[in-house]
């Protein structure tokens, strides 16, 4: 963050994560509030409101702002931008998937809730997301809405994060035949798809042109690449307590991962190589208004957990 | 020209519109990699004996507002999908952990627990992108197609089908009631309002819709259940696992039948509130006595 504060000295990042982080939490909070039944939606936000950072809304609000929008416009789509994301968190930490007992330093749902109501928590969350993000239909224009619509039912399915999981489950177990174009697919779909949808969103209802969404769709694509190379050289170089997850898991579970196939250095040059790339596609906007993306990026290249 | 409501053969309506609702369903959910949860998908979606009630209620509901036909095929398509993708996770193990559907081994039993779960996460997203991409904008209006996803997302949610169900597991005094309305009534309920939003319907009339596709919706599960407890009977088997969930084994046969024809009036009531539309309503009316009386087989039997 330290060069980050030299290249755009009148931008402090951490205050705009601080800002964003809090105005999407306190919507989140009101948006799925405890209705009848009151477990469901006690599940629903025991998983959403555990204290994400809030990468996919704050990408969703950044690229409305960069093309001209106002963040109200952008604010229904990152939270269902988020509420996907728990959702797919919620299912993939089932016994039947990945089977995990820890998330966000905090036992999974299905262990505090049963796994009936963690697989209805989700289906809940996946729903409301849509029913969610069309409430923004008085402030934006109706195509508007439908292309977003469109957008993040693509992400979630089997052209993005299920064929990504489906591939995923595939290849535990399995290491041998998996090789570096497999491992891409798992993560550009079970990563990549939901951060593109996050930054496509957000240029769509701010109103970006076809030229804007198609580069900040580009840049999407390599973060959330870079996204997944980073958590891959974290679960092997940080311990549980520091990720706040179950570390080391990966090898256990003997998954593909990048440091596996390509070796730690190279990993860490890779990475560096698509946060360069992405942050190319964002050369042609104002470079005030671009700065919170190009912080973003940084900040998922850099993060410690 | 002028059929009447005894002569209308809803018979050819149903099968006919099921054909092309099978068509449609069939082109929607192509074959990629990876293979497998594309066969998963189908499996559910295409299976042998699905009644297609949803989608022709729809249709129905449409045609009966002067709406095109075309203009409700992706929203139909999309109520299947999602109605699969709830009964997919209906039987899990976790939840009512039935090893059949329809006469056929279910989801998971086939494709395992965690493809069924994927199955299902996916064709609720592949409904809402059907809708999008698929509806002729010349034909609807896009503030309509942004109220029937609202409508579908309220309705599988977690105030609607999702709470049925989990109702249906928690069980509690009187859940029974409120477990068909949500878990039944629910998706009745959406698909009539989904014909009507798309053909432009009044407030008022949608009001009417809805209270006609809930009735009809409960009606049809109680009617099953009615079905289920006979045979039961006749052929003298052991209880099955969600009996204590039925109407008739909560509240009797008399009081189920009781609560069958209430049901079957109050439905017809809502629509004697449609006759300026005449014959059109014909469909949605002859849909309430198929619901209650089961008068010819559509598809196969899933008893």
């Amino acid at each position: 963050t330290i060069e980050t504060q030299k290249q755009q000295p009148t931008f402090n990042f951490k205050e705009y994560m601080i800002e964003k982080a809090n105005y999407v939490n306190k919507a989140l909070d009101e948006a799925v509030s405890v209705k009848n039944p009151p477990k469901i939606h006690e599940a629903m936000r025991y998983s959403l409101l555990a204290g994400g950072k809030r990468v996919r809304p704050m990408l969703c609000i950044a690229a409305c702002e960069l093309v001209g929008g106002h963040q109200s416009a952008a604010m229904p789509a990152a939270c269902a931008v988020e509420m996907i994301h728990t959702m797919s968190l919620i299912h993939d930490d089932l016994p039947c998937m990945d089977d995990d007992d820890l998330r966000r330093g905090k036992p999974t749902n299905h262990k505090v809730f049963g796994e009936d109501v963690a697989v209805l928590a989700g289906d809940s969350l996946l729903a409301f997301a849509f029913e969610f993000i069309v409430t923004v239909a008085n402030r934006v224009p109706p195509n508007r809405v439908l292309a977003a619509v469109g957008e993040l039912a693509k992400a979630i399915g089997t052209e993005g994060l299920v064929a990504g999981q489906v591939v995923d489950l595939s290849c535990t177990g399995n290491n041998t035949n998996v090789g570096l174009p497999e491992l891409e697919f798992i993560h550009i779909h079970k990563t990549a798809a939901l951060l593109e949808a996050s930054v496509v969103l957000g240029a769509i209802l701010g109103g970006g042109t076809d030229e804007q969404v198609e580069k900040l769709r580009t840049f999407a694509r390599k973060i959330g690449l870079l996204f997944q190379v980073v958590d891959d050289i974290l679960d092997v170089t940080k311990s549980s307590e520091e990720l706040g997850k179950t570390a080391g898991k990966d090898l256990v579970a003997d998954k593909a991962t990048y440091p596996k196939l390509l070796g730690l250095d190279k990993a860490r040059e890779f990475a560096e190589k698509l946060n360069e790339e992405a942050k190319e596609q964002l050369a042609e906007f104002d470079s005030d208004k671009a700065a919170p993306l190009i912080a973003l990026a940084d900040y998922i290249a850099h993060r410690q957990n | 020209q002028r059929i009447s409501t005894s002569q209308f053969d809803l018979k050819t309506y149903w099968t006919t519109l099921i054909q092309e609702i099978n068509h449609k369903l069939d082109e929607a959910i192509p074959v990629q990699y990876p293979q497998q949860i594309y066969e998963a998908m189908r499996y559910s979606v295409l299976a042998k004996g699905a009644k297609r009630a949803p989608p022709v209620m729809c249709v129905a509901a449409c045609e009966l507002f002067g709406g095109h036909r075309l203009a409700a095929f992706p929203t139909a398509c999309a109520l299947e999908m999602v109605h699969a993708a709830s009964l997919i996770h209906d039987d899990l193990p976790c939840m009512d952990d039935d090893p059949s559907r329809r006469g056929q081994p279910s989801n998971h039993t086939i494709f395992g627990v965690d493809m069924a779960i994927l199955a299902g996460d996916a064709l609720f997203p592949l409904g809402f992108r059907h809708i999008v991409s698929h509806t002729p904008t010349d034909l609807v209006p896009e503030t309509r197609l942004l109220k029937v996803i609202a409508e579908i997302a309220r309705a599988v949610g977690s105030t609607g089908m999702a709470a049925g169900q989990f109702l249906d597991l928690e069980g509690g005094p009187n859940a029974v009631d409120f477990v068909q309305e949500k878990k039944y009534g629910e998706l009745g309920e959406c698909s009539a309002v989904c014909g009507g939003l798309l053909a432009g319907a009044s407030d008022e009339e949608i009001q009417r819709l809805r209270r006609y596709g809930r009735a009809v919706g409960v009606l049809y599960q109680v009617v099953d259940d009615m079905l289920e407890a006979k045979m039961d009977k006749e052929i003298n088997k052991d209880k099955k696992k969600n009996t204590g969930k039925s109407y008739v084994a909560a509240y009797g046969v008399e009081k189920a039948m009781e609560v069958a024809e209430d049901l079957r009036a109050q439905a017809k009531k809502e629509l004697d509130g449609l006759e300026k539309y005449g014959e059109k309503v014909v469909p949605l009316y002859s849909f309430v006595d198929y619901a209650a009386d089961r008068g010819f087989g559509v598809g196969d039997q899933v008893e």
